[in-house]
């Protein structure tokens, strides 16, 4: 190499992109909601300023098949699980013993979520539970990141409706949609149960309905015990409100699975559109590199708590033993 | 006041004083990650994702806020 390069390009490639760069970051500025209040209305074409940010929280609907509401985030969440089953299908029709690069990516994702589950849940309950953590990981993160790929927002779909004509846009990230993340948390949470049941049998119910003490404590008390009775009785309702809130707590995990993936992706979206409106072009760029991190630390605490959870639902039985 | 100023201003209150908690929770989180660090320099891959898994939760308050704060400005 004779000539010298920086960062990987040759100096005149360098001073190229130093200059666009720059007249990309001046123009954003200068068009954006920032620049025109410090420096006022250059006026600059109109095309590029990017009006003010219009939230809608919830999802519009498309059309109509019979009564049922099609709405953007259900066409956008159709895309995901389309996009998902082509992988799964490219991977797996014809599967081979030294992978492909496509087939190692996926091969390292499935089993890196096998190594979680494994690691969090033990050999057996670990595998039992893999099909669902993965399959809530893997469709939420797509739902993520599909909702950041370039021009996602972009395509629009006009509705006329009393004579109004509405501009929608046809995608919306599925995880922007409360009825979405509701959905997602209620499989969730019938999941749980579900295992809970099946593996701790009535411990399962005795974790929210603890009375056998109190029940025993009644017992003693007409039997003439009155000291041991009423200390029964005492410990009885301490154990009874203990399950009490057990019981509340485990409902409450419904609105919290379902608000933090909402409030987090919704967030997201708003945080996006400001900085697009306060200056276009440059601004948005590092919080798309944030928004990426966020999609997968999202799916992943949405699967991972759901395996905390099962987990704790199915080991009740040996936690009884060990006291 | 009449009803718009409130509104806003309910939001920003919201938002501003649902951040505090998360946020001296985030800090306890990294203060408690960073000491680990130091202990035990080895175990920062496993350190590091369940700072991010705890941080998360507690961020996670502060997101109902902005919940909140978003319906009352846009929606409410």
């Amino acid at each position: 190499m004779s000539r010298k390069g920086c960062l990987g390009c040759s100096f005149p490639v360098l001073i190229v992109i130093i200059v666009v760069v720059l007249a990309v970051g001046i123009v954003s500025f200068l068009s954006g909601a920032l620049g025109k209040a410090i420096v006022g209305n250059v006026g600059l074409p109109e095309i590029f300023t990017v009006d003010a940010p219009h939230v809608q929280l919830p999802a519009e609907d498309i059309f109509h098949i019979g009564g049922f509401a099609v709405t953007n985030t259900l066409i956008a969440s159709w895309i995901t699980i389309v996009v998902l089953v082509a992988l799964a299908w490219a991977v797996t029709h014809r599967i081979k013993l030294i992978p492909s690069r496509l087939q190692s990516l996926l091969e390292f994702a499935i089993e890196w979520l096998l190594n979680l589950c494994v690691d969090v849940a033990g050999e057996k309950n670990g595998r039992r539970f893999f099909p669902i953590i993965a399959t809530i990981f893997l469709f939420v993160i797509m739902n993520a990141w599909l909702s950041l790929v370039p021009g996602f927002g972009s395509i629009t779909y006009t509705v006329v409706e009393n004579g109004e004509e509405h501009v929608l846009p046809l995608l919306r990230g599925a995880n922007t949609d409360i009825n979405f993340t509701l959905a997602l948390s209620i499989v969730s949470f019938f999941f749980v149960s579900y295992f809970g049941i099946k593996q701790s049998r009535m411990l399962f119910f005795k974790q929210f309905f603890n009375v056998p003490r109190f029940i025993r404590g009644v017992g003693q008390l007409v039997s003439g015990k009155v000291k041991t009775g009423l200390g029964s009785i005492g410990f009885g309702a301490i154990d009874m409100f203990v399950g009490f809130l057990e019981f509340i707590s485990y409902f409450i995990r419904l609105v919290s699975f379902s608000f933090r993936l909402f409030g987090n992706m919704l967030g997201g979206e708003i945080l996006l559109f400001v900085m697009l409106f306060l200056m276009p072009f440059l601004l948005a760029v590092p919080f798309y590199g944030l928004e990426l991190l966020v999609g997968a630390i999202q799916a992943l605490i949405f699967g991972g708590l759901t395996l905390v959870f099962a987990t704790m639902a199915v080991t009740l039985h040996e936690h009884e033993e060990a006291h | 006041m009449d009803a718009e100023t409130a509104r806003l201003l309910a939001a920003g209150i919201a938002m501003g004083l649902g951040a505090i908690g998360p946020g001296i929770g985030i800090g306890i989180l990294g203060a408690g990650a960073m000491q680990a660090l130091g202990r035990n320099p080895e175990a920062r891959g496993p350190i590091m994702t369940n700072m991010i898994l705890a941080i998360a939760m507690a961020e996670a308050v502060a997101i109902y806020a902005l919940v909140v704060s978003i319906v009352l400005i846009f929606v409410a």
